[in-house]
């Protein structure tokens, strides 16, 4: 009985799974070229950072956390408080025509020490 | 402050091994003592659970979570279940007590 | 000084070795004085440990930068309750934290539990020695405490974030009971390993798991409470991997000590309980593993570590071990009775069980996804929130359910005009409630309204079941309402406990339903003077002030809060900018309604130039029953832990203490 049951959930799941087309991939700048749908990418902010995410968007440049290539992002929406040029980050978006358009308030920064989340929704 | 702290280092391995080598200095015999042996207390265990059963039962009827019916239905089950454990229990008396195992 | 706190954790793994082999020498070959001296061992490298955390404490409490440990994770400003809480706040700490709490729990549980007897101690305590020997093996030779380095003229300082009384007890608590699951996993072990199938191991650490499932549920409520006050974005969970990490653990467990009280009433389950205190063990080893190794991709965890190998080893080892174990004696484990009836509270249980274990494999299929993605398809995949929450909606609700028709059925079997009889009045009532729910807009959220009206179900049957429980002892006895209430509470701790902690269920899940299904938010730029209306609320913006605290520079938007045409509050949302650690921190401010439980929510996104704000304001309803709850789940486990006189007596003459003729002396 306890067999059927532990079957039949996962059976429900692999059903979800497959319905819902699974998760986002995690992606670096450099891998970046080839997904159109949402992706999710991370890497290391780089100087200048200009605009305004409440307004017409904050621009910068996001590079491979190990390796040189960059790709220009907008985002709009919260920005977390850790987020500096330098800093770690990942962020959702789309990738079309060699711009990165962020899906508003998805950035998270990423800290060098332990224990350190920063959030927004 | 190194020697300090060397100091208490070493009492404190000194005391380590002085408290690990305790029982080696005591006066008690080498075995581990009687216990009652495992059928004795499955059916110890089985009797437990057959009484409790039998107060759950009680209990349910009292706050009315079974009713009348169920209770006179149920209670002649369990009051048999309970009889039996403590009959095995009985005759598995004259074998409690075990001596020291080897 | 460090050369203490390095030489005290040699010795203790020393000893943690010893206890290992004498300790299972000993128990193979029955020799009390070994067995004796391997659990010496065991409480002696609890004091080596104590020992090496003094040595650590007081070095952070001097901050004396020649720690390199020190010096990375507090400074000269910082406050020193905060100088001490980062003993656990970094890599090296906190897994001597863990050894702490363990070695400590070691020393306890073998001393002071008589009701496991001596058979059976002298194999827990090698199992112990085992986990013991692993940590200590770790902060001597992987990650030490202890590095030395030439004094730093000031520390790098305390994540801003993490300088709160919360995140102050909420590691404590959570190793309080990460640690504290090790104890029923040794005693399982134990049973194993001498051969016995009785319930002993399960009667022995009943307490040690019911507290350990309490400290770990009180530790991610406050880690929820300091998510939503401190990192501010409104919510409280986000499935971040080492949330889930503390959840999957707890899960295992509210899955444990169901089903051992089946084992317990029943004789049933024994291979299933052995396989669910493995999980939970493993569970909370791999939780410690997700937190510190940096294995996977969350806000919680970037950097990589040199534990991770380790630990990822040790959890392997521990999994194999373990069903090996289980494998050996599974003959003498076989239970001979059976389920009577698929509606009875057995069955009920059983459905819980199934629940709770199928949400804790989801999650941690959600968790681990990412790595086996990445080594099958060469691509990290994660799972989002849509994921989380459909399961939890899917497996949550109906053991909402379940918890109000549990306690309602009897034990073997029940009958189905008992069930129409017992569940009348509940249904009833929860369909009125529901209805007035739609009424009131509840509709919006479908999940939101079924949490509510079985909320609303399961609440009925609590309270029905104290009536009725008050009203048979009023019969018995004659006393007074009030003394009827209590002595039937004193008379059945564990049930009526267990009632009180399925109530704070109840409470969290309509916090949960109320804050995630029905919040409302909004985001605007305002200039002084200029307003937000948000539902009835009306926030006006005043202006922006600059104050200097001990270590940093607090800025803070003045808002004016109306509702109803009066002014209500005034509140400051802002940020603080710490120089030290050059990190800026969001400073939410929160206004709780005691009368309808809500919270309005400002944040202070971001102060521009030209003088005004990016503002975002929420609403969210009955959120405060969340930390209710976690209040009430105190109270019930408490009560359920609260020591029982004559229930002692009962398991002492079982396992012959009071009976049998006393021990051979020499």
């Amino acid at each position: 009985m306890i067999a059927l049951s532990v079957a039949a959930v996962l059976a429900v799941f692999l059903l979800y799974s497959s319905i819902a087309g699974g998760g986002t991939p995690s992606l670096r700048p450099s891998s970046l070229s080839g997904h159109s749908g949402k992706v999710s990418v991370s890497g290391v902010v780089l100087k200048p950072v200009t605009g305004d995410a409440h307004g017409a968007g904050l621009r910068f440049r996001l590079r491979d956390k190990n390796g040189t290539a960059a790709v220009p992002i907008v985002y709009k929406g919260t920005v977390p408080d850790a987020f500096k040029a330098g800093g770690d980050i990942v962020v959702d978006g789309r990738y079309a025509n060699g711009v990165f358009t962020a899906i508003p308030g998805t950035l998270i920064t990423k800290c060098p020490s332990k224990y350190t989340p920063k959030q927004t929704t | 402050m190194l020697t300090a702290a060397l100091v208490i280092g070493a009492l404190l391995a000194v005391a380590a091994v002085w408290f690990v080598a305790r029982p080696f200095l005591g006066r008690e015999p080498d075995v581990l003592p009687a216990e009652p042996p495992p059928e004795r207390l499955a059916l110890e265990e089985e009797r437990d659970r057959a009484l409790a059963a039998l107060k759950d039962l009680e209990f349910d009827h009292r706050t009315g979570k079974i009713s009348d019916d169920d209770y006179r239905g149920l209670v002649g089950d369990l009051r048999r279940d309970a009889a039996e454990a403590l009959k095995a229990l009985d005759r598995g008396t004259p074998r409690a007590d075990a001596r020291v195992p080897d | 000084m460090p050369e203490l706190g390095r030489a005290a954790l040699v010795v203790c793994f020393g000893l943690a070795l010893y206890a290992v082999v004498a300790g299972f020498w000993g128990a193979h070959t029955r020799r009390r004085r070994l067995s004796r001296s391997a659990q010496n061992a065991l409480v002696a490298a609890f004091a080596c440990t104590i020992v090496a955390s003094a040595v650590l404490l007081v070095a952070l409490a001097r901050s004396d930068f020649t720690f390199t440990y020190v010096a990375q994770h507090t400074s000269r400003e910082l406050p020193t309750p905060y100088k001490l809480a980062s003993f656990y706040g970094g890599q090296e700490g906190s897994l001597l934290l863990w050894l702490l709490v363990l070695t400590g729990y070691s020393t306890a549980a073998v001393l002071l539990d008589r009701k496991a007897g001596r058979e059976l101690v002298v194999w827990v305590v090698p199992v112990l020695g085992v986990v013991a020997a692993f940590f200590s093996m770790l902060v001597v030779f992987v990650a030490s405490p202890f590095h030395t380095q030439l004094a730093n003229v000031d520390g790098a300082g305390l994540n801003p974030s993490l300088q709160s009384p919360y995140f102050q007890i909420h590691p404590p608590l959570l190793y309080l009971g990460y640690v504290g699951l090790t104890v029923p996993f040794a005693f399982a072990m134990g049973a194993l390993l001498s051969g016995r199938t009785d319930e002993r191991w399960i009667v022995a650490t009943r307490r040690w798991t019911l507290a350990a499932w309490m400290f770990l549920g009180v530790g991610q409520l406050l880690g929820a409470k300091w998510a939503y006050e401190e990192v501010g974005w409104g919510g409280y969970y986000a499935w971040d991997p080492v949330e889930n990490a503390a959840l999957m653990p707890w899960l295992a467990a509210t899955a444990f000590l169901h089903s051992v009280m089946v084992q317990e009433k029943k004789g049933m389950l024994k291979v299933w309980n052995m396989l669910l205190v493995m999980l939970a063990f493993s569970l909370s080893l791999f939780g410690t593993f997700l937190t510190r190794s940096g294995v996977l991709n969350s806000i919680h965890s970037f950097t990589e570590s040199s534990i991770g190998p380790w630990f990822l080893g040790f959890i392997c080892f521990v999994v194999a071990a373990s069903l090996a174990l289980l494998f050996y004696r599974l003959p003498m484990l076989r239970a001979k009775t059976k389920l009577e009836s698929l509606v009875s509270r057995e069955a009920t249980f059983l459905y819980n069980n199934l629940l709770l274990v199928a949400l804790c494999l989801t999650i941690l299929w959600g968790v681990t996804f990412p790595i086996l993605s990445e080594a099958v398809r060469g691509e990290a995949v994660t799972v989002g929130r849509p994921y989380y929450n459909f399961f939890f909606r899917s497996f949550g609700l109906p053991l909402l359910l379940l918890m109000g028709i549990g306690p309602l059925i009897a034990w073997r079997r029940a009958s189905l005009s008992s069930l129409k009889r017992i569940f009348f009045g509940p249904t009833v009532f929860a369909l009125a409630v529901g209805i007035l729910l739609i009424a009131l807009g509840a509709g919006s959220s479908l999940p939101g309204l079924i949490a509510y009206t079985f909320s609303a179900f399961v609440a009925a049957t609590i309270v029905l079941e104290f009536a009725r429980g008050t009203a048979a002892r009023r019969t018995l006895s004659g006393d007074s309402v009030p003394r009827a209430f209590t002595s039937l509470i004193a008379r059945n701790r564990r049930r009526y406990g267990g009632y009180v902690v399925h109530a704070a269920i109840v409470l969290l899940a309509i916090g949960i339903a109320g804050s995630s299904a029905y919040n409302t938010s909004r985001s605007a730029r305002l200039g002084p003077g200029q307003s937000l209306k948000l539902r009835d609320y009306t926030l006006v913006y005043r202006g922006v002030t600059n104050t200097r605290s001990a270590n940093a520079i607090e800025e803070r938007a003045t808002i004016d809060v109306y509702r109803g045409g009066s002014r209500i509050a005034v509140m400051h949302p802002g940020k603080n900018d710490y120089p030290v650690e050059q990190q800026v921190s969001n400073e939410v401010a929160i206004r709780s309604d005691w009368l309808t439980g809500e919270d309005l929510f400002l944040i202070t996104e971001q102060v521009n130039g030209n003088g005004t704000i990016d503002f975002k304001a929420i609403i969210n309803p009955l959120v405060n029953m969340i930390w209710l709850a976690g209040l009430v789940f105190v109270l019930g486990s408490v009560i359920t832990l609260w020591p029982d006189a004559r229930e002692e007596q009962r398991l002492a003459i079982r396992y012959g203490r009071l009976a049998r003729a006393p021990e051979p002396q020499a």
